[in-house]
């Protein structure tokens, strides 16, 4: 009886267990399925978006597909990439121009995309070098490095932010406070300045200086106001200096002030920049005391507040953006760094300490209402920036965020102590966020931007229209410029250069002038010259000059390569350079190649029977 | 009554015939799966062959085919289409039995045109598709003959030949031809013929 009993509350004890375990994995599945099917785009089809990702110590900015997650692009800015010919070679004009502005690597962090009405039009997108104060512009038609500007008076050329609604300026803050003078010998406090760019020219129109470390950059959506963090009020030079004051500012530069400023002649001006001194403008430059070190600056959508984030204090300062008087400071966790928003009306704040994305409604922690905290969601790990869709613009999308973290750890298979950066999706539509998706990334994506596809996409160009550089079909030659220089002017296409055989003599300079005169999309071709460091790609329709030494006497087979036809490996063609003292004619080289049978003790496979 | 209706048939024709100078004549439409959303066409008009040339001729190595980069019929083709079009001008002003034979010989004329270009057109095509270039370097794609009208598979390809405006303008010319052709035939049938049959007559003309 007893044994029967027990057997009875066995069974019944599994049956409980195993209606749990169904229970709770059934909607674990479902979890998993959605998500999934959130993030799925099928084979052929297009993401909703397009993300821009800085590419941090890469130098480049990533162009990733939301919501896949998918790496469409890299767009290199500030770093040659020889896999699109992009600044590598020696005599290359963007290589030169990166290297008089600051060399051949950047930092970049922040993605700015041009603004009308603001909202994103799909024209530019603005990214920063911070390590050497450059500014770079891509155009999005074809999604390359347009300009460089080399930014003066700044250095650590850190947050960049396009005035809105209409992108007057791109916004450019010095981080790295420098003597006012230059001078290295100088011992008085260092400050910096904040340079106005005018976004057509990419020249730096004026700059105001403010004291202390200039951060992150926001603009306020009526162009009133450029917004910028600044840490280290004291202007220490170390770390404990920079500490000492219980707060430090969210500088607010008044734009309409600054330029009649400027046209007044108050600019004090220096590398043909006119700096502006905010005590010599009242009104110029509104200090509004923030918790110490705070990091991230953003406008709310609708233009009436500014969020500070506390980064080392676990509140947001909410600022009236008119007024600019401070008008709550929520507590929303630790290390907050950035904001985005929604819109029905929700902030979406960064935390890098508790590694969490925290969501808040903004006019209950403006009224005080305890349950401010709408929700939190953990992330992996230690995030930096995240991004809401359009959460920078006057019109948010309120679908999806990306957190953009600092630390993977054991997010994706080990790849040595190097891991990757980690990236999560997360679906932000419902009251709940939900993290759907994770995506490694290369070096290091600080911010990002999103552009609706079909926005951007029916800006873009495939084919490149042929320039007045062009060499056209039929004009093919070698022209023998003087005694050591010769100009090729070559084309190719499916599956040939012409010309195929360039014969110069050793000593001689040569000069490359090559157009790829396809006229269908994806068509690119390389040019790799073995032993001349010389490896370029070109999109249909480009036309690109390269000067090359001829190297030492040899054969060299220049060859395509971007995998372009069936006879992509047959793509080739010689370089023959010549020894200067050879005795031999173009015409006797040209018919040795008539010459029949095989390499004397060289059997031939190919022989014909 | 029917005089004015045969005389507007011919003329049309005559208008078809001419549009049909300054149209695309046949067109040819490629698709293939790495040319998604952008299919190559070709249009032959009587100047010419037009389109995506360039791009077909890069490609068309690679299986040796040897599309004609000129058509030396097209010389003769516009004194042809013009010729065609005055004498279908012409016969719409016939009168009588010279005008009824007149406009007979006209009809069969354009008719005969059309038969004989569609030969031609098609004797090409076959050309096209059989003498290729022994040494081409791709193997595999087999001889092909495109049909006047319809798909043909050529390797990864599918070709779509088809008439364009102007082929469209002279079939429609030949049946306003015939049709006039037809009308001046029954004009002459004897008198005492009853309005309703005229006008059946008329009716199974129109429906033709």
């Amino acid at each position: 009886m007893r044994h029967r009993s027990s057997v009875i509350a066995l069974v019944s004890v599994l049956g409980t267990v195993a209606v749990m375990r169904s229970v709770a994995c059934a909607p674990a599945r479902s979890g998993r399925a959605a998500a999934a099917e959130a993030v799925y785009v099928a084979p052929g089809e297009w993401d909703k978006y397009y993300g821009f990702l800085s590419g941090g110590q890469s130098g480049s900015v990533f162009v990733v597909g939301i919501p896949s997650g998918r790496l469409i692009r890299e767009i290199p800015v500030f770093e040659p990439r020889a896999a699109y010919g992009y600044a590598v070679h020696e005599n290359d004009a963007r290589r030169q121009e990166l290297k008089a502005t600051g060399g051949t690597w950047g930092d970049t962090h922040h993605p700015a995309p041009s603004e009308k009405d603001g909202v994103y039009d799909g024209r530019y997108l603005w990214i920063n070098d911070l390590a050497n104060a450059r500014l770079g512009r891509i155009r999005l038609d074809v999604f390359e490095t347009d300009r460089i500007l080399k930014i003066p008076n700044l250095q650590g050329a850190h947050g960049i932010a396009v005035v809105s609604p209409d992108t007057k300026y791109i916004v450019v803050n010095g981080e790295f406070e420098q003597p006012t003078d230059g001078m290295a010998t100088n011992p008085a406090p260092y400050t910096s300045v904040v340079a106005f760019v005018d976004p057509e020219a990419m020249e730096v129109r004026f700059q105001v200086r403010v004291n202390g470390n200039i951060d992150i950059a926001d603009s306020s959506k009526d162009g009133r106001y450029a917004f910028s963090t600044v840490y280290n009020l004291e202007q220490g030079k170390d770390m404990e200096s920079m500490m000492v004051l219980d707060r430090d500012a969210v500088a607010a530069i008044d734009i309409p002030l600054a330029e009649k400023a400027v046209a007044e002649g108050k600019g004090h001006v220096r590398n043909g920049v006119p700096i502006l001194e905010p005590d010599e403008v009242p009104g110029l430059l509104t200090l509004v005391p923030v918790p110490k070190n705070p990091h991230g600056i953003n406008a709310t959508p609708d233009g009436r507040y500014v969020v500070a984030s506390g980064k080392l204090s676990p509140t947001v300062s909410i600022i009236d953006a008119k007024t600019l008087k401070i008008l709550a400071e929520p507590e929303v966790g630790l290390g907050p760094l950035h904001t985005t928003f929604d819109d029905r009306g929700n902030a979406y704040t960064s935390l890098f300490i508790d590694s969490q994305v925290v969501k808040w409604n903004i006019e209950k922690a403006l009224a005080g209402a305890p349950d401010y905290i709408v929700d939190r969601v953990d992330v992996h790990y230690n995030i930096g920036h995240l991004q809401a869709v359009g959460g920078e613009t006057m019109r948010p999308a309120g679908d999806y965020l990306l957190a953009l973290n600092k630390l993977s750890k054991d997010q994706y298979l080990p790849v040595g102590p190097d891991m990757p950066e980690s990236q999560e999706l997360i679906d932000i539509s419902g009251e709940k966020m939900k993290v759907i998706a994770s995506f490694p990334t290369p070096p290091e994506p600080h911010d990002a931007v999103f552009i609706a596809a079909d926005v951007l996409s029916p800006k873009v160009k495939q084919v490149f229209d042929l320039g007045k550089d062009a060499v056209a079909s039929g004009q093919e030659g070698i022209v023998r410029t003087g005694p050591r220089s010769v100009t090729v002017n070559m084309t190719m296409i499916r599956s040939a250069y012409k010309p195929e055989t360039i014969e110069v003599r050793e000593g001689d300079r040569i000069t490359f002038r090559m157009t790829n005169v396809e006229t269908i999309r994806d068509m690119t071709h390389g040019f790799a010259l073995p032993d001349h460091d010389l490896n370029v790609a070109l999109p249909p329709g480009y036309t690109k000059t390269i000067e090359v030494g001829a190297g030492k006497p040899g054969v060299y087979w220049f060859y395509c390569t971007n995998f372009c036809s069936a006879l992509h490996l047959e793509m080739r063609g010689r370089l023959v350079v010549q020894p200067r003292d050879s005795k031999v004619e173009v015409a006797d080289w040209k018919s040795a190649s008539n010459v029949s049978g095989a390499v004397a003790g060289v059997p031939s496979t190919g022989a014909q029977p | 009554m029917s005089a004015p209706v045969a005389r507007g048939l011919f003329l049309g024709a005559a208008a078809l015939t001419a549009a049909a100078l300054v149209l695309p004549l046949w067109g040819f439409l490629m698709t293939a799966p790495q040319y998604p959303d952008e299919s190559l066409s070709l249009r032959v008009t009587t100047s010419g062959i037009t389109g995506d040339v360039k791009e077909i001729a890069t490609l068309q190595k690679y299986a040796g085919i040897r599309f004609p980069d000129s058509l030396p019929e097209l010389r003769w083709l516009r004194p042809a289409l013009g010729g065609l079009a005055a004498i279908l001008f012409a016969a719409g002003f016939g009168r009588g039995r010279a005008g009824r034979v007149f406009g007979v010989a006209v009809a069969v004329a354009l008719a005969g045109f059309l038969l004989g270009s569609a030969v031609l057109v098609q004797v090409r095509l076959h050309a096209v598709g059989h003498d290729r270039d022994p040494n081409a370097p791709l193997r595999g794609v087999k001889d092909f003959t495109p049909p006047l009208v319809g798909p043909k598979k050529v390797g990864n390809f599918t070709v779509w030949s088809y008439p364009h405006a102007g082929g469209v303008a002279l079939g429609a010319a030949g049946v306003l031809a015939a049709a006039g052709a037809r009308r001046r035939r029954r004009r002459g049938t004897p008198a005492g013929q009853t309005a309703a049959t005229q006008a059946e007559g008329r009716t199974w003309h129109l429906s033709a």
